[in-house]
C-alpha cells in the first residue's frame, strides 16, 4: 500500500504484527465478553502501513453510510507512539446498553456513557495486551470523543497532518446474536514502526 | 550515600512528590474505602487524611453517584484494566472549587479521572488508584468554542433579512431532501413564490419599506409553514419551500393559504400604505427529476406561469 523503503514492513513481520494482535484483541475480546457476559466473534486484524489520505478510506470501509460515535486514545513507551480508534455504529447502542444493564434514558449522553465504558475495556485491554508480548509498559493518554452522530468522514480533520504514513491495525469486533459492531483502529506513528521492528525481529529470531 | 540510604531518600523524594504533585491521587480498597489522600485532596476538599481514612468513598462524598462509579470501578478490580471518564460524562467526580476562584468562569472544578489497578503480590487486585485531573481550562474553552461554532453555523445558514435559510443552505437541505424522495418515492413538494411587482414597491416607497415587506412576508412563511417545512430566501424578492411528505395538492392549499394571508396585508411606513401580493408555483417531486435542478426549474415554470395569468395566482406545474 505504497509504503515507502523507510518505513516497509516485510511479510515476517506483518505475520509478527497480526500474530501479536491476535493475542492482545484475543484478551480484549475476552474482557469485552467477561463484562458484557457475551460470546464475542474473533476477527482477523488487518495490518497495513498507510497514507493519510487511505486512513480515511480505511475509515469510510468500517461503516456503510450511517452515523456513528467514536472516541480515541493515545499510548505512548519505549519510543514507540499512537493512537487507538473506536468508531462505534450508532443503530450499536440500543443493544449495548441492554447488555450493560445501562438504566438510563438513550440519549447522547447515556451514549456517552456506553462508549467510553466499552472503550476502557476494549482499548485498555488491547493496549495492555502488545505492550505485554513487546516488554513495553505503555502509558494512556485520556480518551477523547471524537464525536457522536456523525459521518465517519468527519472523525478525522483531513489535511495538515503530522505524518505522512502510519502503520494501521484495523480490528472488526462483532458480537454474535445482538446487532453491535464496532471497529478498532491502532494506528502507530511512523518513526514507531522502526522501533516495533526492532522488538518485533528480537521475537522472531 | 550508601545504597540502601539512596532508596531510603528517593522513596522520601517520591512520597513527597505524590503529597504535592497538582493531580489528586486516591486509593480505595476493594470496600471501596479510602487508604490513601494526597495533598490535592486534602486541600481541595478541606478533609485531612485522617478524617477520610478507612472511610467509604460514597459515605464522604454524597455527591458521587454509587451504582455509576462501582461500573467504572469493577472492571479495574475484576478485569485488571484501567478505565477512565472525562468530564463530558460527567464534569467532576468530587465537587471542589475552581482552581481560580477569581477569574475562573466556571465555579466547580471539571475533572478527568483515571482509575488503575494496584496489583498485590499475589497478582490479584484487592486496590485501585483514583487519579484527578482537572481540566476546567480545557472544559471551558471547549464550551465556548462549541457556543461560537453553532453561531457561526446559524450565521452561514441564515438570511439576515428574514432570518429564514439562505441560498447556499436551503439549496444543500434541498439536495438533501431531493435524494431522499429518489430513494424513498415519499411524495414531497417544493413551492416557489415571488413578490408581485417587487421593483415598484423599492422604486416608490424606497429601499426600507421594501426590505420591510420582504421581512413581513417572511414571517408571514414562518407562521404558515410547518416545523419540518425547510424555508429559504431564494433570492432577492424571491422564496422557496420545502413542504416534506406533501403531495402537490396539499402544497398547492399551502401556496393559496399563503397568498391569501399577504394579500390581506397592509405594510405601513411613516408616509404610506402597502398592499402586495404573490405568485406561487408549485412542483411535486416526480421521479423523471434525476437531478435536483430539474425540480426547481418545473416549480420555476409553474411561477412563470402564474405570473403570465395575472399575478396573485398559484400554479401546479403539470409535468409538460
Amino acid at each position: 500500500m505504497g509504503a515507502t523503503a523507510m518505513t516497509a514492513i516485510s511479510e515476517d513481520q506483518r505475520d509478527c504484527y497480526q500474530e501479536i494482535t491476535n493475542v492482545a484483541m484475543g484478551q480484549a475480546a475476552d474482557r469485552l465478553a467477561r463484562l458484557l457476559d457475551v460470546y464475542v466473534i474473533l476477527p482477523i486484524p488487518k495490518v497495513n502501513m498507510i497514507s493519510a489520505s487511505e486512513l480515511h478510506m480505511a475509515l469510510a470501509d468500517t461503516t456503510v453510510n450511517d452515523d456513528v460515535s467514536a472516541v480515541c486514545q493515545g499510548f505512548i513507551g519505549s519510543g514507540i507512539a499512537g493512537e487507538a480508534l473506536l468508531v462505534f455504529n450508532d443503530a450499536s447502542f440500543s443493544d449495548l446498553a441492554s447488555l450493560m444493564n445501562y438504566k438510563g434514558p438513550l440519549d447522547r449522553h447515556g451514549e456517552l456513557e456506553l462508549l467510553m465504558d466499552v472503550s476502557s475495556v476494549l482499548i485498555g485491554a488491547c493496549i495492555h495486551g502488545i505492550g505485554e508480548q513487546l516488554e513495553i509498559s505503555f502509558n494512556q493518554g485520556h480518551p477523547v470523543v471524537l464525536g457522536q452522530h456523525c459521518h465517519v468522514d468527519d472523525l478525522v480533520k483531513s489535511g495538515n497532518h503530522q505524518w505522512s504514513q502510519t502503520l494501521a491495525i484495523e480490528i472488526h469486533y462483532e458480537i454474535e446474536n445482538v446487532n453491535i459492531s464496532c471497529d478498532l483502529l491502532l494506528l502507530f506513528t511512523e518513526d514507531s514502526v522502526a522501533k516495533i521492528n526492532q522488538q518485533v525481529d528480537y521475537l522472531l529470531d | 550515600m550508601t545504597k540502601s540510604s539512596f532508596e531510603f531518600a528517593e522513596m522520601h523524594w517520591l512520597m513527597d512528590v505524590l503529597q504535592s504533585i497538582d493531580v489528586g491521587l486516591v486509593i480505595l480498597d476493594r470496600d471501596y474505602k479510602i487508604q490513601l489522600w494526597n495533598g490535592f485532596m486534602e486541600n481541595h476538599s478541606g478533609l485531612r487524611p485522617d478524617e477520610v481514612h478507612d472511610k467509604p468513598l460514597f459515605e464522604s462524598f454524597r455527591d458521587i453517584p454509587e451504582t455509576w462509579f462501582r461500573q467504572k470501578a469493577e472492571p479495574v478490580f475484576e478485569l485488571k484494566t484501567r478505565t477512565f471518564t472525562i468530564w463530558e460524562q460527567r464534569p467532576y467526580l468530587f465537587k471542589f472549587k475552581n482552581y481560580r476562584p477569581i477569574t475562573g468562569r466556571a465555579s466547580t472544578m471539571y475533572q478527568n479521572s483515571s482509575m488503575i489497578p494496584l496489583e498485590s503480590i499475589d497478582g490479584s487486585v484487592k486496590h485501585i488508584c483514583l487519579i484527578i485531573y482537572d481540566v476546567t481550562d480545557i472544559a471551558v474553552n471547549q464550551e465556548d468554542l462549541t457556543k461560537a461554532n453553532g453561531n457561526l453555523a446559524y450565521l452561514s445558514q441564515t438570511d439576515s433579512l428574514t432570518e429564514l435559510f439562505n441560498r447556499g443552505f436551503w439549496e444543500e437541505e434541498f439536495q438533501r431532501e431531493h435524494k431522499r424522495c429518489i430513494r424513498s418515492h415519499n411524495p414531497s413538494s417544493l413551492v416557489m413564490f415571488d413578490i408581485d411587482h417587487f421593483k415598484k414597491v423599492n422604486d416608490t416607497y424606497g429601499h426600507q419599506a421594501g426590505d420591510e415587506v420582504i421581512r413581513t412576508v417572511a414571517s408571514v412563511v414562518r407562521q404558515t409553514a410547518r416545523q419540518t417545512d425547510i424555508c429559504g430566501r431564494y433570492g432577492g424578492e424571491e422564496f422557496t419551500i420545502l413542504l416534506v411528505d406533501t403531495d402537490a395538492a396539499a402544497a398547492a392549499q399551502f401556496a393559496e393559504r399563503l397568498r391569501k394571508k399577504i394579500a390581506a396585508i397592509t405594510v405601513k411606513t411613516d408616509d404610506h400604505e402597502i398592499n402586495f401580493t404573490i405568485s406561487s408555483g408549485v412542483a411535486e417531486f416526480s421521479a423523471g427529476f434525476t437531478k435536483h435542478t430539474q425540480w426547481i426549474e418545473a416549480a420555476d415554470k409553474a411561477l412563470y406561469h402564474a405570473k403570465e395569468n395575472g399575478r396573485n395566482k398559484t400554479t401546479v406545474y403539470q409535468g409538460k
